[in-house]
């Protein structure tokens, strides 16, 4: 039997939280992984990771599916602005967490450094990647998992993993080109 | 498919868990919950003048609605423009509303006339929430943003998100 894709839980955790929370299990690290490379505050991240997931619950309705099931460009965008909001006000966004009721200390002050790099081109040419090979890149090359792992995070073979970094990558190098050609 | 998280992550999982249960019981599909808050407020606070009939509102009038349905709006200054006359209205406001949502777009809300009673209510077309169309009356029942119930119900504040 199929696992449920990201839009199939979101779809469900309309009317059922437990269908939220496998969402959560299957992206938890990863968001909690880059609110940590971001800030290298591991409560912080933790609060921002929180938030994000307070926001992607109360967001779940407007979800929209453009990349085959995958809900990881869509979340991770939500990460993104939970993060700018954050350095913007000078304070650790947690408006969703209050209006969900789950208590974050978000005493710590964030850092206009949390946004270094943020714009990168490598970060957009990723999200605009096809379904599973952004997703696989980051697993594979950033988070430096080896293919057993990223295979289990992303639901197929290590054979197939394999398959999409390399895929993923020729298509990453090619429009990076273009980008720079373009730019 | 999933990585098993540290324990104060899976801790933080049972939480938000429990938060979203609680935020379902109490939240009726497609409201935020500020319009529930004003729903608790109608069940304790019934009663006051009826609303004021939507063929005697001003395109003023339903800008005014907005704030008044919803704090997070005032100060925004909406202004609107007519669509279908009575019906559906066309509102930009001057400033962002309050950053308690990150994301507006499809947000809906609903909106209290001059005599506090619910007359209908906006959808968000925007992520920044300065676009928004706004329905009167049934047309705002009709367009899912609020229950049948709850048009016309006695709301003496702005929700509170």
């Amino acid at each position: 039997m199929a696992l449920p894709t990201d839009a199939d839980l979101l779809a469900a955790a309309r009317t059922d939280a437990s269908a939220f929370r496998a969402f959560y299990e299957r992206y938890a690290e990863r968001v909690h992984g880059y609110h940590l490379r971001r800030t290298r505050e591991p409560n912080a991240a933790y609060d921002l990771t929180a938030e994000t997931f307070a926001q992607a619950w109360f967001a779940r309705g407007r979800f929209r599916d453009r990349a085959g099931g995958n809900a990881g460009p869509w979340l991770f965008a939500i990460a993104r602005n939970v993060l700018i909001d954050s350095v913007r006000r000078r304070r650790l966004e947690n408006n969703a967490c209050e209006r969900l009721g789950v208590l974050v200390e978000a005493s710590t002050e964030p850092a206009e450094t949390w946004l270094d790099g943020l714009d990168d081109p490598l970060d957009g040419a990723l999200d605009d990647l096809p379904a599973g090979q952004g997703d696989a890149i980051r697993l594979r090359v950033v988070d430096e998992l080896e293919y057993e792992d990223v295979a289990r995070e992303l639901g197929t073979t290590p054979a197939a993993a394999r398959v999409r970094v390399h895929r993923g990558l020729s298509s990453l190098r090619h429009r990076l080109r273009q980008r720079l050609e373009a730019s | 498919m999933t990585t098993s998280p540290t324990p104060r992550l899976a801790g933080l999982g049972d939480e938000l868990e429990h938060a979203c249960a609680a935020d379902l019981t109490t939240t009726p599909r497609r409201r935020t919950r500020r319009m529930v808050l004003v729903a608790v407020v109608v069940a304790v606070v019934l009663g006051g003048a009826a609303a004021i009939a939507a063929d005697q509102l001003s395109t003023s009038d339903v800008a005014s609605s907005l704030p008044a349905g919803t704090a997070a709006l005032i100060g925004t200054n909406p202004t609107c423009t007519v669509v279908k006359q009575h019906v559906e209205y066309h509102c930009v406001l001057a400033k962002a509303p309050a950053s308690e949502v990150s994301d507006w777009k499809g947000t809906v809300e609903p909106t209290v006339d001059a005599t506090k009673h619910v007359n209908g209510g906006c959808r968000a077309l925007r992520s920044d929430g300065l676009e928004w169309q706004c329905y009167l009356g049934q047309a705002a029942v009709d367009q899912q943003i609020i229950s049948r119930g709850f048009l016309g119900q006695y709301a003496p504040e702005p929700g509170h998100g």
